[in-house]
């Protein structure tokens, strides 16, 4: 697909606001935020409810557009393009795991890692397409629908969709949400190995300090702001740290 | 449980729109015809058969249509809802609360379009009685006379039908425990029932035997009416059955249909494989489009057949072709609403799906283009079915009339309701899709 453009930023947001009504009623989800997201590495965004860690998500993948600041994808200013343009942007150079999981009910674990492909008008590439199915541990499931498969089983499935265009980055949007710890684990796994193996660069938002203890570095929002960073992050430092940020809204 | 009935009926306006509409238009169609059946007890003689004649044999056959599309509205907009009651489940509704739910919600709907559709049939059933009477099929002598005694009747029916419909789903989509529902409205498998298909095979049987009788027997009848009399229903019976066993039909006939519009392209790829694995939820439009083909075409060339070929000067002519007309015309109307009504209500169920397709990177063209595509697909399978389902009709009162299988002329009407409901299909889609895929795209 898309030959990533060289430079060491996958993702950078500079100033990044967005701001919800107006007059007295603005509601500020962020309020300014720069940040660079290196080639190869995984980072984790946190923060309590109402941080702005989603609208974040939102704005870094063209789904909303920022009040000010400027969204870098591979070190192109995509801030301005047209919904056509980051609907191709979405579909060529980031890759989605969501909650949800988010595939097509009625296509099999194959057909939902080759539409990416086919919505870009290329002939999907069988060999590839396999190839990730059988790297997230479903290579004798190509055929299932997603009705017939577990929710850890699902989400494989969305990993293998997310990395098969070769994208910039992965955007995940709390990707163990919906699943056991066990199965979290697995899929965290996937993430890691997405980065450390073949060189992907992820970003997840999440809320779980385990989930967080995967990446290179946990990155904190509070009230639309950056209100820390750790790297080299352990599931227990992040929980005390989370817990320290929650007593910091409490007491405002 | 009737507070929340209200409350959840409320965030569900266009399913209980879908609902609303077709018993309101369901409930003028048979109240219409059945205040000319109860004027006839003041009419006298020949006068009272015809008022008779039309409303109960019209109104009888537009009845098991209109009948048939309520029961499959209600059908529909109970099973889009298989995964709420899933979660009514799990946080602890027995099956019973839940089906009391649904039953008590659609039964506020139905009772209020029920009787607004009886006060509108009481008036377009005196036009009608007009209409009749100007047209000189009864005397001048015979007046309106009808109270709220058939309309009332009529509303009723409907309310009944809709009310069994509606258990007959709830029911279904309440059996079982809670997990598995959950589980299974995300899988969206449809399964056909037995009773289902024993209705099916039981009206598609006796429509053919209607035509083979007409071979037989009616042809050679000194009345050249008999043979219209047993040949004629014989479209709608055999379209009504095929249309029961539409999930089935379709799931069959969708990969063949899905080379017409394509595989390769991204949309077309998508709805082929979306027409055949989800069946069920495209199969509420398939039903009405295969109706309204079977009994428009049926219809329409039984009409024309007769025109070309009765001996001139026969009385009863005008009025059967206008009272043929007038039946056409109104179940056309009634088909064309409710297929624009199911394709509506299966988009809003598939909200949320579309807007996963626009997040991984679906254009909106591209999302609007693989619903029209899958509306193709329904549409091709539609016609070719509801032309084969007509032929009963046609080749047997074509043969009576001694015209031999194929007839003498009027075949461009064919083409003329094939065009007619592939556009009506394609832009009912277009239309309803076009909201929802030009919407924001939001995250999660």
């Amino acid at each position: 697909m898309t030959t990533p453009t060289h430079g060491a930023s996958a993702l950078a947001v500079h100033g990044l606001t967005r701001t919800y009504g107006s007059g007295d009623t603005t509601i500020t989800a962020l309020a300014g935020i720069d940040l660079d997201f290196r080639r190869g590495s995984f980072t984790a965004v946190m923060g309590p409810s109402g941080s702005g860690k989603s609208t974040f998500l939102s704005c870094a993948a063209g789904l909303d557009r920022p009040t000010a600041g400027r969204v870098l994808v591979g070190g192109e200013d995509v801030t301005d393009w047209d919904e056509d343009r980051r609907t191709r942007l979405r579909r060529e150079r980031i890759g989605f795991v969501f909650q949800g999981f988010h595939l097509l009910p009625y296509l099999s674990a194959a057909q939902n890692v080759a539409l990416p492909a086919r919505l870009a008008g290329h002939r999907p590439d069988r060999a590839k397409v396999r190839h990730l199915l059988e790297r997230v541990g479903l290579g004798d499931r190509t055929h299932h629908l997603p009705g017939s498969m577990s929710g850890g089983q699902q989400q494989r499935v969305a990993i293998a969709r997310a990395l098969v265009t070769e994208p910039e980055v992965v955007l995940a949007d709390e990707p163990t949400g919906a699943l056991d710890s066990a199965t979290a684990r697995q899929i965290l796994g996937l993430l890691r190995s997405s980065v450390t193996e073949m060189g992907q660069t992820v970003v997840m938002v999440t809320h779980d300090p385990v989930a967080a203890s995967y990446a290179d570095e946990v990155v904190f929002l509070v009230d639309g702001r950056v209100a820390g960073r750790m790297t080299h992050p352990t599931a227990d430092a992040v929980a005390g740290q989370m817990a320290h940020l929650d007593d910091l809204v409490v007491a405002r | 449980m009737n507070a929340l009935a209200l409350r959840s009926l409320r965030h569900r306006p266009l399913a209980a729109t879908a609902t609303f509409l077709a018993v309101l238009l369901g409930t003028v169609l048979i109240g219409s015809f059945a205040t000319l059946a109860e004027s006839s007890s003041a009419a006298s003689g020949t006068d009272a058969d015809t008022l008779v004649i039309l409303g109960a044999v019209v109104g009888g056959w537009g009845s098991m249509i209109v009948l048939f599309s309520v029961a499959s509205t209600v059908g529909v907009t109970t099973h889009q809802r298989s995964g709420e009651i899933g979660l009514l489940r799990t946080v602890g509704a027995t099956p019973r609360q839940a089906r009391r739910l649904v039953v008590r919600e659609t039964a506020a709907v139905t009772t209020v379009a029920a009787v607004l559709g009886a006060l509108v049939a009481s008036l377009t059933g005196h036009a009608l009685f007009d209409m009749v009477r100007s047209g000189g099929l009864v005397s001048d002598a015979t007046v309106y006379d009808a109270g709220p005694a058939s309309v009332g009747a009529a509303a009723l029916l409907v309310l009944l039908v809709a009310a069994l419909a509606t258990w007959v789903a709830a029911r279904r989509a309440t059996r079982g425990p809670a997990g598995v529902l959950l589980r299974e409205a995300a899988a969206e498998q449809g399964r056909m029932r037995w009773w289902r298909v024993l209705a099916a095979v039981v009206l598609i049987g006796y429509g053919i035997a209607m035509a083979v009788i007409t071979v037989a027997v009616t042809a050679h009848d000194d009345d050249p009416y008999a043979a219209m009399s047993t040949s004629g229903s014989s479209s709608i019976l055999v379209g009504v059955g095929l249309a029961v066993l539409a999930p089935v039909l379709l799931r069959l006939l969708a990969a063949p249909a899905g080379l017409l519009v394509g595989r390769t392209g991204a949309s077309g790829h998508l709805a082929s494989y979306n027409t055949a694995r989800r069946a069920h939820l495209l199969a509420g439009v398939l039903a009405p489009v295969l109706v309204l083909t079977s009994a428009a075409v049926g219809t329409l060339l039984l009409v024309d057949i007769d025109a070309r070929t009765l001996p001139a000067g026969n009385p009863d002519s005008d009025t059967i072709t206008l009272l043929n007309n007038v039946v056409v015309g109104m179940l056309s109307l009634f088909a064309a609403i409710m297929v624009v009504n199911a394709f509506v209500a299966a988009i809003a169920h598939r909200r949320d799906e579309l807007q996963r397709l626009r997040l991984i990177g679906a254009t909106p063209r591209q999302v609007e283009r693989s619903v029209v595509a899958e509306a193709a697909i329904v549409a091709a399978i539609g016609v070719v079915l509801g032309t084969l389902a007509a032929l009963t009709t046609v080749v047997p009162f074509a043969i009576a009339r001694h015209e031999g299988a194929v007839p003498d002329g009027g075949l461009w009407l064919v083409p003329a309701v094939v065009a007619g409901v592939v556009a009506l299909t394609l832009g009912a889609a277009r239309t309803s899709v076009r909201a929802q895929s030009r919407a924001r795209v939001v995250g999660r």
